[in-house]
């Protein structure tokens, strides 16, 4: 995790570095600021300060190595409980269903775009709120 | 952050007990820097149509309507206080409120605040847009209203996705028997993109009423 933290830190430096090398060399070339690459890989240092930042926060708050970080780990000490995962759900595919319909919609006929929303609007409820009705519930 | 860990109940026996990063919340943190990406994309069509036709902008912009624009900007990013105190509700497993004391207020209580703070700016930048298209100045007239509109209308939308977000979070607090570290996670989470959308805003305002 130290070291994911520490890649990003330099990526962050290094595109930091890139986007001012950009901006002064396009200057100096075009006779204009080039904006798209400038805002761009600026902002791709932002990102990865962004993620290094926060992953950072995360290691600290940790209170030492991950199991899968540390060569005298075992294998089930990388076994706790990773999160909440359904077993399974169709929402997903009803969703994303949905959603292919309003796009096809858009690109091909705007008649066909209400029948997406419809579905959309059943679908996402019915995603988020899962495991709060009948057998899941808690 | 310890309420949103998945550590397991038994501690193990070679490494050290430690609180595992919790894979909702780094998703979200990762996903959140795609948009970073997107929103990139924006500001560099907005940048690229000011650098090529700034006489557009120097007679356009006379429209805008700043102290509105500045109302909403602090309403905006009150509301991501009121989320954060969400949040920190969220963390203590508190869903409703105690009392009437705002320090006695559950995640729900504050949420309907952020939400109706975050409903008041939608209206405001609605009321915005109005006011310019009776200025003629919309999305269609030229590159000025194209880019005005592209980013604040994506950036727009981006704040009704976090305002639907919201209820479908308070509606999660509603239904679950206990609030629990699932619930503290949507909440988490939910307000991480609405920070990230505040965020975006005040660069957005920076850029389009006081840079202009």
């Amino acid at each position: 995790m130290k070291s994911n933290v520490v890649i990003y830190w330099t990526l962050a430096v290094f595109f930091l570095f890139v986007a001012t090398m950009y901006t002064v060399w396009a200057y100096l070339y075009y006779g204009y600021v080039e904006w798209v690459g400038v805002v761009a890989v600026y902002l791709l240092a932002v990102l990865f300060a962004f993620l290094a930042f926060y992953l950072g926060k995360v290691y600290k708050a940790q209170g030492g190595e991950l199991p899968e970080d540390r060569y005298d780990a075992n294998i089930d000490d990388g076994d706790p409980e990773m999160g909440h995962f359904a077993p399974w759900s169709w929402w997903p595919i009803a969703l994303a269903g949905g959603a292919a319909i309003v796009l096809l919609g858009i690109a091909v006929g705007a008649w066909i775009v209400p029948i997406g929303v419809a579905i959309v609007l059943v679908a996402l409820p019915g995603w988020v709120y899962e495991h709060y009705r009948g057998n899941f519930v808690h | 952050m310890e309420d949103v860990t998945s550590s397991s109940l038994s501690r193990p026996t070679g490494a050290p007990l430690i609180n595992r990063p919790n894979v909702v919340a780094v998703g979200t943190i990762v996903w959140l820097g795609s948009e970073v990406m997107f929103f990139a994309g924006l500001f560099a069509i907005y940048f690229t149509l000011r650098g090529t036709s700034p006489e557009l902008w120097a007679g356009e912009t006379s429209v805008l309507n700043v102290p509105l624009a500045a109302t909403i900007t602090v309403i905006l990013v009150l509301s991501s206080v009121t989320a954060q105190f969400g949040v920190f509700a969220a963390e203590r497993h508190q869903a409703r409120r105690t009392g009437w004391k705002p320090s006695q207020w559950g995640m729900i209580e504050w949420f309907w605040l952020s939400y109706i703070l975050g409903a008041i700016f939608v209206v405001g930048q609605s009321y915005e847009y109005a006011i310019l298209v009776s200025e003629h100045v919309s999305l269609s007239s030229n590159a000025y209203g194209s880019a005005f509109y592209i980013t604040t209308g994506f950036h727009g939308l981006h704040v009704i996705g976090g305002l639907i977000a919201m209820l479908f979070t308070i509606g999660r607090a509603y239904a679950a028997k206990n609030f629990g570290r699932k619930e503290a996670t949507t909440t988490i989470v939910v307000s991480y993109y609405w920070h990230f959308v505040d965020v975006v805003w005040i660069g957005l305002f920076l850029i389009i009423y006081f840079l202009r």
